[in-house]
């Protein structure tokens, strides 16, 4: 699985999938233990194919997966 | 009769066959008088409770996560236990009604607290799934399924290679498991379309043969057999046109593997596509071909044989079930390129025999496949539970 769709999949389980669940790099990578640059060039990725959105609270950029990017998910366990 | 049916997929949170199923079964169910309430996951722009053609549908929020998918299903299923509890105060449930291991353990805990039977339906298995139990995920899922069919009254698979593999796998007595095949809404497909149009959408010229896959990227879907059967079909018919829709973990592989054939510009990679456009794709299609290395029923044969598009199958599993070789359907052997491109081609250089096929496929879909006797058959498994 690319590093991105993992990552995806952990963005989901700890249940960043709406505007008032979206998380900030900080909080994303206490979760996952990931490396701060890491997560933010995964977000990247994963902005690009429409699988997170990023939505910006109170000044704070915070992410959270997008109904494309549930689905991704979901393909993938199945 | 109440009943309580839960399930991670339902529409429009749909990953393959399940959520078509309980929506079918559940609508039929309605329509037969009985009292049906789902309980699933929410998805975005859904309302965590609305009625879907009298289907009451529970969308359920989970408020605790973990990065971990199998603690996240155990996650899950503590929040759907907490909301089955809440409602069963109001609405006395005659029977819980589980699909494959996600829910287990939220319908085992329902049963014994609610002091109802179970009915569980096991729609593939983990074993079947990764040929084989590879990690200790595996070997928890496949003791997930274990337990499920364990704790049912009854156990309700969707084909006999179904009941061959939980008979000899899991050790499930023959007289608990009741076969009932799957089923179609063939009122889906009882319309109109601009063929053309549609073809277009997807970069199929009105001149080309569109040869359709749908379904997940998965290893067991067998697309890259159909992927190293391309070159054989397309020098037989150069205006063949692949057009594989779905994702999964396989395709970036898949991808890499079309690119590397000489037809890679012939083969397309369409992503997810919504239910109704997956309809109209079918109908304009020349072929679908599911070239499943392991299928316990194939849902998407159905999907195609109402739809009036002859079907090339891997013979195995439901599929062997389903379709009627050189009648109803093509069925070749899985894992052989050689010979799914024998089966396509010989649905494409031939226009009667293929509409002979489409014929009798449409006729025996509608005998044997409607939502109406899966649902009739499914009370009669529910009444059996509730026995004493």
């Amino acid at each position: 699985m690319p590093d991105e769709i993992f990552f995806l999949c952990m963005l989901h389980n700890i249940g960043a999938i709406s505007p008032e669940k979206s998380l900030t790099i900080d909080e994303i990578t206490r979760w996952t233990a990931m490396e701060p640059e890491k997560a933010r060039l995964n977000i990247r990725k994963l902005i690009e194919t429409n699988y997170i959105q990023a939505n910006i609270n109170a000044g704070v950029e915070r992410y959270h997966v997008t109904a494309d990017g549930i689905r991704k998910v979901l393909s993938m366990y199945s | 009769m109440k009943i309580c049916m839960l399930t991670w997929e339902f529409p429009p949170r749909i990953v393959g066959g399940i959520a078509r199923h309980c929506l079918g079964l559940a609508k039929a169910l309605v329509k037969d008088n009985h009292d049906v309430h789902v309980f699933t996951l929410d998805f975005p722009g859904v309302p965590l409770y609305e009625e879907v053609e009298g289907v009451r549908v529970h969308h359920m929020r989970v408020e605790l996560g973990h990065p971990s998918f199998t603690t996240w299903t155990f996650l899950f299923n503590h929040f759907m236990e907490k909301q089955v509890a809440m409602l069963s105060r109001d609405v006395d449930f005659d029977v819980i009604h589980i699909h494959d291991w996600l829910t287990t353990p939220v319908g085992v805990a329902s049963k014994h607290y609610l002091n109802k039977p179970l009915v569980s339906t096991v729609h593939s298995t983990e074993i079947g799934r990764a040929q084989g139990l590879h990690s200790p995920d595996s070997f928890l899922i496949d003791g997930l399924e274990w337990w499920m069919a364990y704790e049912a009254k009854r156990v309700i698979v969707v084909s006999n290679s179904m009941r061959w593999e939980l008979q000899n796998h899991f050790h499930v007595p023959q007289e608990k498991i009741d076969v009932i095949p799957n089923a179609v809404d063939m009122t889906k497909y009882q319309k109109e379309i601009d063929r053309e149009s549609v073809r277009r959408r997807y970069g199929v010229a009105p001149h080309e043969k569109l040869v359709l896959f749908i379904g997940r990227l998965v290893p067991q879907k067998g697309v890259e057999y159909l992927i190293w059967a391309a070159p054989a079909i397309v020098q037989r018919c150069p205006e063949a046109k692949f057009v594989i829709t779905g994702d999964g973990w396989s395709k970036s592989y898949l991808e890499g593997l079309a690119a590397s054939t000489r037809y890679g510009d012939k083969i397309r990679f369409v992503g997810f596509v919504s239910d109704s456009d997956l309809v109209d794709l079918t109908m304009s299609a020349d072929v679908l071909v599911v070239p499943s290395v392991y299928e316990p029923f194939g849902i998407v044969a159905l999907e195609g044989m109402v739809a009036g598009v002859p079907v090339v199958a891997g013979n195995v599993g439901g599929l062997a079930e389903i379709i009627e070789h050189d009648r109803t359907g093509v069925l070749v052997h899985p894992r052989n390129p050689d010979s799914i491109a024998w089966g396509v081609n010989r649905v494409l250089s031939d226009p009667g025999y293929s509409q002979w096929l489409t014929k009798n496929a449409k006729k025996q879909i509608q005998e044997t496949y409607s939502w109406e006797a899966v649902a009739k058959r499914t009370t009669q498994v529910y009444e059996k539970a509730c026995m004493r």
